[in-house]
């Protein structure tokens, strides 16, 4: 379990992400100003040692982003991350690069994501030659063999020699968890690291991420779109829209009794396989809006069907609710919602 | 490129071959085994020219009037030329030259086109662009005429001529390296190694560059044979080192010098000959290595059906099925007993074995199963549109006391579409990219309405897109400006075009966000509740069934391992599998329930277990299950399973934790 | 459409950007490179000190070469001098021709290069694409392996090699003309007498072409067309009951013509060298024919003539070939 009293492993204070739009020789001729699409707009969170938590939105709504700004893959455009208490920003390159040790990723496509040509024991020890940790071959041997078998690859020298091609996806995904392992990280980001598995060996890798958090003290931040993963493995949940995150709180809390409207309606569209569980779902209407034109206010209002007067002129910010429990919408303040609720009265 | 084919394609294929057979490979194929004993041959000759040449050519002799052009003879084999030298001994000091100039050139063409195709790729951007505007430059260059310009003032010299061949040669295998280095710098397993902290170098040295030599080379060895044809122009209009001898130089003396007019064939066509020779050879390898590196799809749609058709029902079509079905309307649609096989190098390979189902009229059945189960297989053997390489053995599917089967090529289109239709999964793939939306489901309409016109056809056709919820104005539109979740729409639109009796929908909301899932598997169930048709829901999603289907049938390993209702299902399942998936599968309203994964992975299609499909991750195996298939046992409510545990009398059945269903539930 | 005019912009604009770079680099090539045409044509052995002096003067040699950093007009040098007689369509006067100048010399052949060259791309454009199409729906039989071969066997013949051996064929076979393009001092009694005179000069050298031509087409539309055929596309139109003659000529035709498109553009370098090879063969008076002369005869101005026309041509064909692709794909001009 989570342990709540230690210092985060991870802070993440007011991120933020632009891409600048690429401009045609057209548009420059034309002074058509670029497109600025902001992906991250503004995300704090914390995780804490031994902690999952996941971050939960539908495609473009800047979680992706939000893990590879943390990986470094992305440079942020505004913000505070901070690792292992010292201020990623702020630290020389030599430094950025160790503590980069601390922060390993998992990928989605566990068949695309091991180098087609290399052994699996080049793939796990290639972190520790990226970073000269381990020195000598014997020493890389013995944390190649101990990431392998905690990995669940067991025993490792039935593994090592192996191609990727010879390997089901269930063991790829784990040989990619046996690299990100080698450095023996404080943080595992791991992008839907079961959605391309076969249904039957997606439990067994979700476990074993699980078993990393309980025993080893590694931290996972977890990026998915699955809410029903999400609910047996996840300690807390950040659910994300446009690049915001507008609920965030203890999973079962979360799931059980969602207060922002976007998070209820997708709970309530996860398939359910109990056929008498079978409830009418919130469906919203339309798609997500293009992350370059965000919504005035509350910008989920055009879509949301609680929506009234004060939703497109303010921007909520993130209202705690207790017990670490927060959801930016302004019907969880007593004012605006007796507002709402005057409003209703009137249409009727 | 085939996301549908990707489903049934053997589970076997790698991701890549070992490097170590890929010599064997090449070998093994025609093209690169005669290329390769071309090259040889050359080789030998050019490297032992003095040792095979009966006359030194380059010895200066005194000729008369009767030495040149004479016939081929004992003494010269292949005559003498416009000098009085032996043509045969000249032809094999000749490949010399060639040889040289073509691997010399080529190589400098591989050194320019590598460096500024990786760095192009790699880096992307202002770079990248820069550089491609220049290698364009040079593409619209017409190289013959600046290499004549240039060597003609340069000099001819041999020198000269391999820098110039070469200087301009690289373009092509620039943009080739360059999109190699583009596709392969996007590749996840590149994007993690940055992720774990690599630097460019590190990523170029151990992850790129062994993606793109192999296919660097092969386009070496196609620019090799570019530069032998550059150079025997070059020497065929004047051009040649004059110092030397070469083919291009050969023909060049001959043509000039009245061969034609001569008939001395024999001056002619020997040089010729050799070039086309060698550069056959260099072209052959060239093609068998890019072949064997890049493996391109062989296979396709078009192909003819390989199907044995016969009017003779192998199956009683009135027998009715052994299953009690409870139900009193006649299956609109019957499956029976159908077997597919696959071609592959090992011999056929059986990707659905036997499967029988019903669909009645109005109703929502679910095929669930994991990759390789054989469930996108079954339904497209239905339809008679197996991906290339399969094949139905046997079996019959009935529709409407047809058998789709047997049909023959005009009965099969008129049903195909108008009375049964499908969905894919990727709409992407599924629609034509240069052909607008409200055009495709315009078409559809005009095949089974010929009487229709073309206005009556788009205005139905705008109607359908509005059903599914597109602004009928979008119908002028292209795919590729459609999102993901307005392509599936355009999709289930193109889908009901005819009004059909049963939609087929293959996982139609892979790779969709789950409120877009939400709005089309919504938008399904609606419009067949309207329209009265029944579906056919292929999915991997335990939660789409439970929320989606009346009846379930879930497959595993190429058969029906359980068919039930799906409440039923859910509540009580009787196959080991289908409780081990339950048990796997998480559910948002059940969060405390602990996932227990499946041992194992699914069996592939080259390699099937004799017995039970499931048998070797069966937490209840014993011996009967390795060898014996067990058949489906009927069992109440409709209900069927195909396992010995639920064989009527089995003696393990109450021992084992399969769950009875009380009778009356 | 706003899209597609932009993208049409972009390509007529770069396009000519090219062609400025082109001239740019035909303009540096012939005074750069060792031997120094322009001097050496100064001092052409051919001409008198008089006409060598207002050669001299003429070519501006006296002045700068690129820009004017002496004071005086900036742009009172030899580039823009050689871009100012370029404007007014003047590209100098050839050596051997002494009363002709080069543009009028280089019209003449323009045109007898295209009376050559357009019959041989269509001829072997409709030819590979049908054979390429019908060799790659019937993949594997023997109608394929037979195509392949020819194809592969077509692309490894030396143009000018190919040339001869028609050259020698028609002369012995068909008694065809071996020179020209019309027999010189002949005297039509009618218009069918000259066509069929030029007909007959005209066969071989096309045929020569369009083989040559007809090879490359055949390989690429015969692997664009499986490309097309094992798309998802061709299995919903399946799916939807269209006949095979359909299918592919609703949908697979336009698709995988566009990977032709691509390659007839790369090609014009390609038809270029083709032309320069068959036409000197034949002795054809084309731009081929002329370029070669001006080697052997060293007539640089002839030269720089005709390699900025082949050069500017092959950019023109390429921009019609990419304003075909933009209008046959709605992917790449609708973003």
């Amino acid at each position: 379990m989570p342990d709540a009293g230690r210092a985060p492993v991870l802070e993440v204070q007011d991120l933020r992400k632009q891409f600048r739009g690429q401009r045609s020789l057209v548009d420059v001729l034309r002074r058509r100003p670029a497109r600025h699409v902001t992906a991250v707009d503004g995300v704090s969170f914390d995780i804490r040692p031994g902690e999952v938590l996941a971050l939960v939105g539908e495609s473009g709504c800047g979680k992706t982003t939000t893990g590879n700004l943390l990986l470094g893959l992305l440079p942020a455009t505004a913000g505070k991350v901070i690792l292992d208490g010292r201020h990623v920003g702020s630290l020389s390159n030599r430094d950025l690069l160790r503590l980069r040790r601390n922060v390993q990723m998992i990928f989605q496509d566990p068949y695309e994501s091991l180098n087609p040509r290399m052994r699996v024991r080049d793939i796990v020890a290639e972190p520790l030659r990226v970073h000269r940790v381990g020195g000598t071959t014997a020493e890389i041997d013995g944390r190649v063999r101990e990431a392998l078998e905690q990995a669940g690859l067991k025993p490792a020298d039935a593994y090592q020699h192996r191609l990727p091609f010879e390997l089901s996806g269930g063991q790829r995904q784990r040989v990619v968890i046996a690299a990100a392992l080698a450095l023996r990280p404080s943080l595992l980001v791991a992008d839907e690291p079961v959605s391309m598995l076969d249904v039957s060996i997606r439990a067994d890798i979700l476990n074993l991420l699980r078993s990393l958090a309980d025993e080893h003290g590694i931290s996972v931040l977890m990026i998915t779109h699955d809410l029903s993963t999400v609910a047996a493995y996840a300690d807390r949940i950040a659910v994300m829209y446009l690049g915001r995150i507008v609920e965030i709180g203890d999973a079962r809390t979360v799931l059980a009794d969602p207060q922002h409207p976007y998070t209820r309606a997708l709970r309530s569209v996860v398939p359910v396989p109990d056929p008498s569980a079978r409830r009418r779902p919130v469906i919203l209407a339309g798609e997500t809006p293009d992350p370059s034109r965000i919504p005035s206010g509350c910008r989920f209002h055009p879509r949301c069907p609680v929506a009234f007067e004060a939703c497109p002129r303010v921007d909520p910010p993130l209202y705690e609710l207790g017990e670490g429990h927060r959801a930016a919408c302004l019907l969880v303040e007593p004012e605006y919602r007796a507002a709402a609720e005057r409003e209703r009265l009137q249409e009727d | 490129m085939t996301a549908l084919v990707e489903t049934q394609a053997p589970a076997a294929a790698p991701l890549a071959p070992p490097r170590a057979g890929m010599l064997r490979t090449l070998l093994s194929r025609p093209m690169g085994a005669i290329g390769v004993a071309m090259l040889l041959v050359a080789l030998v000759v050019a490297v032992a020219a003095p040792f095979l040449a009966p006359y030194d050519p380059y010895e200066s002799i005194r000729v008369t009037v009767f030495d040149i052009y004479q016939k081929p003879s004992a003494a010269h084999l292949l005559g003498t030329d416009d000098g009085g030298h032996d043509v045969l001994s000249a032809l094999i000091y000749g490949a010399r030259v060639s040889l040289l100039v073509g691997f010399s050139a080529a190589f400098i063409s591989f050194l320019i086109g590598g460096l500024v195709g990786i760095v192009a790729g790699y880096r992307g951007g202002r770079t990248g662009a820069a550089l491609m505007r220049f290698t364009d430059f040079f593409l619209v260059v017409p190289d013959l005429a600046l290499q004549i310009v240039i060597v003609a003032i340069a000099g001819p010299s041999l020198l000269n001529i391999i820098l110039v061949i070469g200087a301009l040669g690289w373009t092509t295998s620039a943009r080739l390296v360059r999109s190699q280095t583009l596709s392969v710098r996007e590749r996840k397993f590149v994007l993690r190694a940055r992720a774990i902290g690599a630097g460019d170098l590190h990523i170029l040295r151990r992850h790129i560059l062994p993606q793109v030599l192999p296919l660097m080379i092969a386009n070496m060895v196609l620019v090799v044979s570019l530069a032998i044809l550059s150079e025997s122009t070059l020497a065929f209009i004047g051009l040649g080192d004059p110092t030397l001898i070469s083919w291009g130089q050969m023909l060049n003396f001959a043509f000039d010098r009245g061969a034609v007019s001569a008939g001395a064939w024999w001056a002619l066509v020997p040089p010729g000959l050799a070039i086309v020779w060698v550069v056959l050879g260099t072209t052959l390898l060239g093609t068998a290595l890019e072949d064997v590196l890049n493996p391109r799809l062989k296979r396709h749609h078009l192909e003819r059906e390989r199907f044995p058709r016969r009017r003779a029902p192998a199956v009683d079509p009135q027998r009715p099925m052994e299953l009690p079905q409870g139900a009193a309307t006649a299956p609109l649609l019957s499956v029976r007993d159908l077997v597919v096989e696959f071609e592959s190098p090992s011999g056929p390979m059986r990707a659905v074995d036997g499967v029988s189902f019903d669909l009645r009229r109005g109703e929502t059945i679910g095929l669930v199963g994991e990759s390789g189960s054989g469930k996108t297989t079954t339904v497209l053997a239905m339809l008679r549109l197996l991906p290339p390489g399969g094949r139905v053995v046997s079996g019959q599917v009935l529709f409407d006391g047809d058998d789709l089967l047997a049909l023959g090529p005009a009965e099969l289109r008129a049903v195909r579409w108008s009375r049964l239709s499908i969905v894919f999964q990727g709409a992407m793939n599924a629609l034509n990219p240069v052909r607008t939306v409200g055009d495709q489901v315009a078409e559809a309409i005009r095949t089974h309405e010929p009487g229709i016109g073309r206005r009556a056809a788009a205005v139905r056709g705008r109607e359908l897109l509005e059903r599914v919820g597109i602004p009928g104005r979008r119908g002028r539109d292209y795919p590729h400006t459609y999102s993901g979740g307005m392509r599936q729409r355009a999709m289930i639109a193109l889908a009901l075009a005819c009004d059909p009796d049963v939609i087929i929908a293959d996982e139609p909301t892979t790779a969709l966000d789950v409120m877009i899932q939400a709005q089309i598997l919504e938008l399904l169930a609606r419009l067949s509740a309207e329209l009265g048709m029944a579906t056919i829901m292929v999915t991997h999603d335990l939660g789409i069934v439970g929320e989606r289907c009346d009846r379930v049938l879930v497959m595993y390993g190429g058969i029906i391992a359980e068919e039930a209702e799906a409440g039923r299902l859910y509540a009580h399942p009787q196959h080991p599998y289908t409780q081990a998936l339950l048990a796997s599968f998480p559910d948002v309203a059940h969060p405390d329930r602990r996932l227990v994964g499946i041992a194992g992975v699914p069996p592939r299609l080259d390699n099937m277990p004799p017995g039970c499909p499931f048998a070797p991750r069966c937490p209840y195996v014993f011996d009967r299950c390795l060898a014996e298939r067990p058949p489906a046992f009927p069992l109440t409510h409709g209900r069927r399973a195909s396992c010995f545990l639920v064989e009527p009398g089995h003696e393990r059945a109450a021992a084992a934790a399969v769950t009875a269903e009380p009778a009356d539930a | 459409m706003q899209g597609r005019g932009a993208y049409f912009g972009s390509k007529i604009g770069w396009a000519l950007v090219t062609i400025f770079v082109v001239i740019t680099f035909n303009f540096i090539l012939f005074r750069v490179l060792p031997g120094d045409p322009a001097k050496a044509g100064g001092h052409d052995p051919r001409l008198n000190p008089a006409t060598q002096a207002a050669l001299t003067k003429r070519f501006g040699l006296d002045k700068p070469v690129l820009l004017n950093l002496d004071g005086g007009n900036p742009f009172d040098t030899q580039y823009f001098a050689y871009l100012g007689a370029l404007a007014r369509g003047d590209l100098g006067d050839s050596y051997n021709f002494r009363d002709q100048s080069v543009g009028d010399l280089l019209g003449d052949a323009l045109v007898n290069t295209l009376w050559l060259v357009l019959p041989a791309q269509v001829l072997s454009i409709v030819a590979g694409t049908l054979l390429g199409l019908l060799a790659a729906w019937r993949r594997g039989t023997a109608l394929d392996v037979g195509a392949l071969t020819f194809s592969l066997f077509m692309w490894s013949l030396p143009t000018f090699f190919l040339a001869i051996l028609l050259l020698f064929a028609g002369a012995s076979l068909f008694d065809l003309p071996t020179a020209g393009g019309s027999t010189i001092g002949a005297v039509y009694g009618s218009f069918w007498d000259e066509l069929l005179d030029r007909g007959r000069h005209l066969l071989m050298p096309t045929l020569a072409f369009t083989l040559v031509l007809l090879g490359e087409y055949m390989l690429i539309m015969r692997s664009s067309v499986i490309d097309v055929f094992s798309e998802d596309y061709i299995l919903t139109a399946k799916a939807k009951g269209l006949t095979t003659f359909r299918i592919i000529r609703d949908h697979a035709l336009r698709n995988a013509m566009l990977p032709m498109v691509t390659l007839i553009a790369i090609n014009l370098g390609f038809t270029v060298s083709g032309a320069i090879q068959v036409e000197s063969v034949f002795s054809w008076p084309g731009l081929g024919a002329l370029t070669v002369d001006a080697v052997s005869t060293r007539d640089y101005p002839v030269l720089q003539g005709a390699f900025l026309l082949l050069a500017v041509c092959v950019v023109i064909a390429n921009l019609a070939a990419e304003l075909i692709y933009g209008w046959l794909d709605p992917r790449v001009t609708e973003g």
